[in-house]
């Protein structure tokens, strides 16, 4: 083994020069304990950071809360155990993470892990491997963790490949035939731009290509911000005008008095924030200020940030008072196909918000005990399911509402799919992200008029796409080369 | 080949009297015709190493061998053609210049000669950075081949001899390990051979065939006949065969070339040497030659391709025929719109050879001199030799363990041409592995091994016997995973240390390598040791316009890594610091490779746990004679099926071939045997 040492800048031997890897060994889906494991030389820096302590004894099960190391943001409370080497499964420093096994946590602290500069996820039978090399395992042990990998891990990437929605599978293949090309091109600039007649357009091709597809690329990792709610919650808004219960809706919500709930008009002038877990996806709600016209100066700042709030808000939650909705009969009686849409646009109006086309709008109907039955009825008929109706008070309704808003959530961290796939379109992500840096530094690199700096980087790019969609043999490089170039003496 | 037969039967029982059994060696003709009664008695010289074949490949493996220490015999059809360039008058080139370096590193033979033997010397892709520089030059053919003569007939430990080889000498293996073992030759006059390896070299000989327009003949070059009883020896022994197709271009009178008509490429100035051990070749820069470039194109080339085509066996058969290297008939057919660049190189001082390169082609010859009049300057052209294709059989190179010996036969090594390769850089990197590990096998030595982490001669390597040739393999930087960190300039860095470890080395060149390592690692070492904030830099240099952050504090060694920054302005900068260094930086050698070193320190710094992880998984070895039907391996068909054909020496190679599983490597884990770790000795990789 090798390493550069800082003086000399050059190899040596010595021992334990090996990245450090991580995955989650416990089962996949939703569990109540999630395992995740660490090995290599830099498993204790990587505990300290996680954790901000100093490490814990050996092999002693430790509580401690575990931190995101560039965010600092607090991503759980669980067990940490640590295995200095040689005394470990895979003989290196090991430790573990026991997390709560709900898939928001496993996420973000599989993230956490990802951001170290000397980590990466691990590969299918690496820690396997890594124990073996060591000399720690017996090897009749091999087969059955051979089974266990054919069971887990190829057949689940492809399955995993296979299931993903059509349009999502062909883009990524799209994306690898695209870099493909590039590096193809580039390749050939590299090795025959000299001797043969290549196509002077080569590089500009090269360039307008990559361009392109790097834009795609970002645009797809911005749109919905999906891996931020991952990471940071669903952001859910209550607004209404004041007196409609919304306080009361989150304190149902939340089941414990997180906000103060009073009846006069004008009580919650500032945001109230509760962040809880729905069906494994993590959401904060706002509570906000009652909208109004107002002279008092303080209400109408808390109003002015409602309306901010609401604006970044992944979701709002207009709540009305049915039993105080001037519109009612007309709604009632009303023939449009979608009628409270009409009274959506009409309430943001008023209260002077605009709202961006991928934010969602709910009507939540409050205080249905006190309407009259029939009227009740023929509402529930007329509305679609983005609306809801509860009585925050009564506790009417909220298994419904809950229900239905656990779907939206779903829908807005990354499809309806189960968890499985949900972990897996998270590891896409994260690849498709060190994809986009790459070719960040691709740009950077041309710049500085190094070629081959710059195609290592579209090499590099092109290995995080063949992690989602299998692997880039050189042979394909050459295919794509000798089918495109006229090469030869 | 009946005649070796019939001798050997009259004197069948002279070594069962005598009671020798070990010394019973058969022939494998006779192996098979007269299995039960034929024995030979062993007469004839002994050698340590008998290397068969006379081109790159062949001289690469008997100089090395000789400088290993063993007495080597190189037997060649004839000894004028010992060192023959039978095509192209260069050596060198993108990726090839890469080989050229490593096989110098090794103290090999060719990079010394064309440093003495060239008529131009140009570093291609200068423009494109030093990891993909491509060392060429125009050669002398007559120089080279003189030069190389020279050498080869005073070369210590080595005898040469002209002879063509129609057999091998073999032996039943022992019970423990039973394959049939090789044990040295027998030529066409009779004549038997003992050594303890062979390494044979037969290029595109083995019952080759030259082929124009429909004509075939026999031959393995124009003027020297095939290898046939070699050939069918081979193919007796087992060996999977396959045959391979490749080309040449006509070669013109320089004097009926009109070379106003075309554009003028100069050499480089200065000139650039090839070896570690050279700091110029022997010409000055305005001694060089000049090449010039022409190009084809047009509606008419592509009609008297396609006019010809019922005339021209070669191109029929080449439609799946090599991607590169394709003949201008297959290129006009596929790009016919395109023109296509004719480079017209000389081939030697006194020579009234040009040799148009680009124009391989096999059509009928009156053909061949109308579309070379098409060229602007070829005119009023004259031949002196119309373009021909040659068939060849090669050996399924997925037979060879990574030393270059064949898992069939131990003691037989190939290497070359015969492998599957085109090239003479190819041929001669193979040359030297299987040279040295013939004579490491005949000293009971550890054979040397270079993985794709170390050279692109393990690149060669390893993609030959793991993916076998469909088509002649040319090396190309693509090729190479690690190619900012197998750099031409660090070849040395990479591979000389090894060299010595195994015994190819020669004093002079251990003493000039030890004492440029020093120089570099001194140097880096004081680059290394001054740090200054940016703006300190900035100042220094006298550089305002340099980009480098003003804050953070910066070795002189992250400096230099800045592309606006040069050695000179940096040693200049620190010379009344480090007096030291100024002094190092006057060698010139010196200074382009630490400047080239700094630029890639970062990215070579990021590559090396890949590369770390690259070679444990290269020294986990899986067993030669693996049984890959056992039950409790558990392996699919396709996997097993796969696994055998190609029969991977580590558990990094078994994970290359395309379809293997990740559960299977961990299933083959069990079987692994971790090899020494040879292949992790302190090489300083800069």
């Amino acid at each position: 083994m090798a390493v550069l040492t800082r003086s000399a800048c050059r190899f040596s031997t010595l021992p334990g020069e090996k990245s450090t890897i991580y995955a989650l060994s416990s089962g996949k889906g939703k569990s109540g304990v999630a395992v995740l494991r660490i090995s290599g030389p830099g498993t204790s820096d990587v505990l300290m950071q996680l954790t901000k302590k100093i490490l814990p004894p050996p092999r002693l099960a430790s509580l401690r809360t575990i931190y995101h190391p560039t965010t600092t943001e607090i991503l759980d409370r669980g067990i940490v155990l640590w295995f200095p080497g040689p005394h470990s499964f895979t003989g290196e420093d090991v430790a573990e993470l026991h997390v709560h096994g709900g898939l928001a946590v496993v996420r973000s602290t599989l993230d956490a892990l990802g951001s170290f500069a000397r980590t990466r996820e691990a590969q299918p039978g690496e820690f396997t491997k890594r124990s073996f090399f060591n000399g720690k395992m017996d090897l009749t042990e091999a087969e059955g963790v051979a089974d266990l990998i054919h069971a887990e891990t190829e057949a689940q990437r492809r399955q995993a490949y296979r299931q993903m929605a059509g349009s999502l599978s062909r883009k990524y293949a799209e994306w690898r035939e695209r870099l493909l090309r590039a590096r193809a091109f580039l390749e050939a600039f590299i090795d025959f731009g000299e001797d043969e007649q290549l196509d002077p357009g080569v590089m500009d091709e090269v360039k307008t290509s990559v361009q392109s597809l790097h834009e795609e690329l970002k645009a797809y990792l911005n749109d919905h911000r999906r891996g931020e709610r991952l990471r940071n919650g669903v952001q859910i808004t209550i607004v209404g005008e004041p007196n409609v219960g919304k306080s009361s809706l989150l304190n149902a919500l939340c089941l414990r008095p997180a906000a103060i709930v009073s009846p006069i008009a004008g009580t919650t002038r500032d945001i109230v924030e509760s962040a809880f877990d729905l069906g494994g996806y993590p959401v904060v709600f706002s509570d906000t200020a009652g909208l109004r016209s107002t002279d008092d100066l303080i209400e109408n700042e808390g109003i002015r940030r409602a309306t901010a709030r609401a604006q970044t808000s992944d979701l709002i939650l207009l709540v009305v008072d049915s039993s105080n909705l001037p519109e009612l009969p007309a709604l009632i009686d009303s023939s449009p196909q979608r009628p409270h849409q009409s009274l959506i646009s009409q309430r943001l109006s008023e209260f002077g918000m605009q709202i961006s086309s991928d934010q969602k709008v709910h009507l939540l109907f409050n205080k249905i005990d006190l309407l009259p039955p029939d009227a009740l009825n023929s509402l529930r008929e007329k509305f679609p399911s983005d609306c809801h109706f509860v009585s925050c008070t009564e506790d009417q309704g909220m298994t419904e509402f809950v229900t239905g808003l656990t779907d939206v959530v779903k829908d807005l961290c990354g499809g309806a799919s189960v968890g499985e796939a949900n972990l897996t379109q998270q590891r896409h992500r994260q690849h498709l992200q060190q994809c986009s840096a790459r070719l960040d530094h691709f740009w950077t690199l041309l710049a500085g008029e190094d070629v081959v700096l710059a195609t290592h980087e579209i090499q590099q790019a092109l290995r995080c796409i063949g992690r989602i969609t299998g692997h880039v043999y050189v042979e394909e490089v050459l295919e794509v080369i000798f089918r495109d170039f006229c090469i030869g003496k | 080949m009946l005649r070796h037969c019939v001798r050997e039967l009259h004197s069948p029982k002279k070594s069962w009297t005598r009671g020798t059994p070990v010394r019973v060696w058969y022939t494998l003709r006779t192996l098979r015709l007269f299995a039960s009664t034929s024995i030979s008695s062993p007469v004839g010289e002994h050698f340590d190493v008998i290397v068969i074949g006379g081109g790159h490949a062949g001289t690469e493996a008997a100089c090395a061998s000789s400088r290993m220490g063993c007495r080597t015999l190189l037997l060649t059809h004839k000894l004028e053609t010992i060192g023959e360039m039978s095509c192209n008058p260069s050596f060198g080139g993108i990726g090839k210049g890469h080989l050229m370096k490593e096989i110098d590193a090794l103290d090999g033979v060719c990079g010394r000669i064309c440093d003495v033997s060239g008529v131009q010397y140009k570093v291609l892709n200068r423009g494109k950075g030093p990891a993909v520089w491509g060392y060429r030059a125009q050669i002398d053919r007559k120089l080279y081949k003189q030069n190389l003569q020279k050498e080869i007939f005073s070369y210590p430990n080595l005898t040469v001899r002209a002879a063509a080889v129609d057999d091998l000498l073999t032996k039943p293996g022992s019970t423990d390990n039973p394959a049939t073992v090789c044990g040295g030759v027998v030529t066409s006059d009779g004549t038997t051979y003992h050594s303890k390896s062979v390494v044979l070299t037969a290029g595109t000989f083995l019952r080759a065939e030259i082929n124009i327009g429909l004509e075939i003949t026999p031959a393995g070059r124009i003027g020297d006949g095939p290898a046939v009883a070699l050939a069918e020896t081979i193919e007796r022994a087992g060996f999977a065969m396959g045959r391979l197709r490749t080309g040449t271009p006509p070669r013109l009178d320089k004097r009926t070339i009109d070379f106003t008509k075309t554009s003028v490429w100069p050499g480089d100035d200065p000139p650039l040497a090839f070896s570690f051990m050279n700091e110029r070749p022997w010409l000055k820069a305005e001694e060089q030659m000049p090449c010039h470039l022409s190009s084809i194109q047009g509606k008419e080339v592509v009609k008297i391709v396609k006019d010809t085509l019922h005339l021209n066996r070669h191109v029929k058969e080449e439609l799946t025929g090599p991607r590169f290297c394709p003949s201008l008939e297959s290129k006009s057919l596929r790009f016919g719109h395109l023109a296509h660049r004719i480079w017209l190189e000389p081939e030697g001082f006194d020579s009234d050879v040009i040799y148009p390169n680009g124009l391989s082609m096999t059509m009928p010859v009156e053909y061949q001199m109308k579309l070379l009049r098409l060229v602007p300057g070829l005119e009023n052209v004259e031949i002196f030799r119309s373009g021909y294709g040659v068939f060849y059989d090669f050996i399924d190179p997925r037979e060879l363990k990574p030393t270059l010996e064949t898992r069939r036969m131990p003691n037989l090594f190939f290497a070359g041409q015969i492998n599957g390769t085109t090239g003479y850089e190819e041929a001669a990197a193979q040359g030297i592995i299987a040279g040295i590990n013939g004579a490491a096998k005949a000293l009971s030595k550890p054979p040397i091994t270079i993985n794709r982490t170390e050279g692109y001669i393990g690149v060669l390597i390893d993609d030959l016997i793991t993916n076998g040739a469909s088509e002649p393999y040319r090396m190309f930087t693509a090729r190479a995973e690690y190619r900012l960190t197998l750099r031409p300039d660090n070849a040395d860095m990479r591979l000389t240390e090894k060299g010595v470890t195994v015994g190819c080395v020669g004093q002079a060149r251990q003493d000039r390598f030890r004492k440029m390592k020093r120089d570099l690692e001194r140097a880096t070492e004081l680059l290394s040791s001054v740090k200054l904030t940016g703006s300190a830099w900035k100042e220094r240099l006298h550089a305002g316009s340099v980009n480098i952050s003003s804050e953070e504090a910066k070795t002189a060694y992250k400096v230099l890594n800045h592309p606006d920054v040069s050695i000179k302005q940096l040693t200049s900068a620190l010379r009344e610091d480090i007096p030291e260094l100024y002094d190092l930086a006057q060698q010139p050698w010196l200074a382009d490779r630490l400047k080239i070193q700094a630029t890639y320190s970062a990215i070579v710094k990021e590559q090396r746990f890949e590369i770390s992880e690259m070679r444990q998984d290269e020294s986990l070895g899986l067993p030669d004679d693996m049984d890959y039907d056992l039950v409790n391996l558990n392996l699919s068909d396709e996997i097993r099926g796969k696994l055998k054909s190609t029969r991977p020496s580590t558990l990094a190679a078994a994970s290359r071939i395309e379809g293997i599983t990740p559960d299977a490597l961990v299933r083959l884990l069990r079987y692994v045997r971790k090899t020494p770790r040879h292949v992790t000795e302190a090489v300083a990789f800069v």
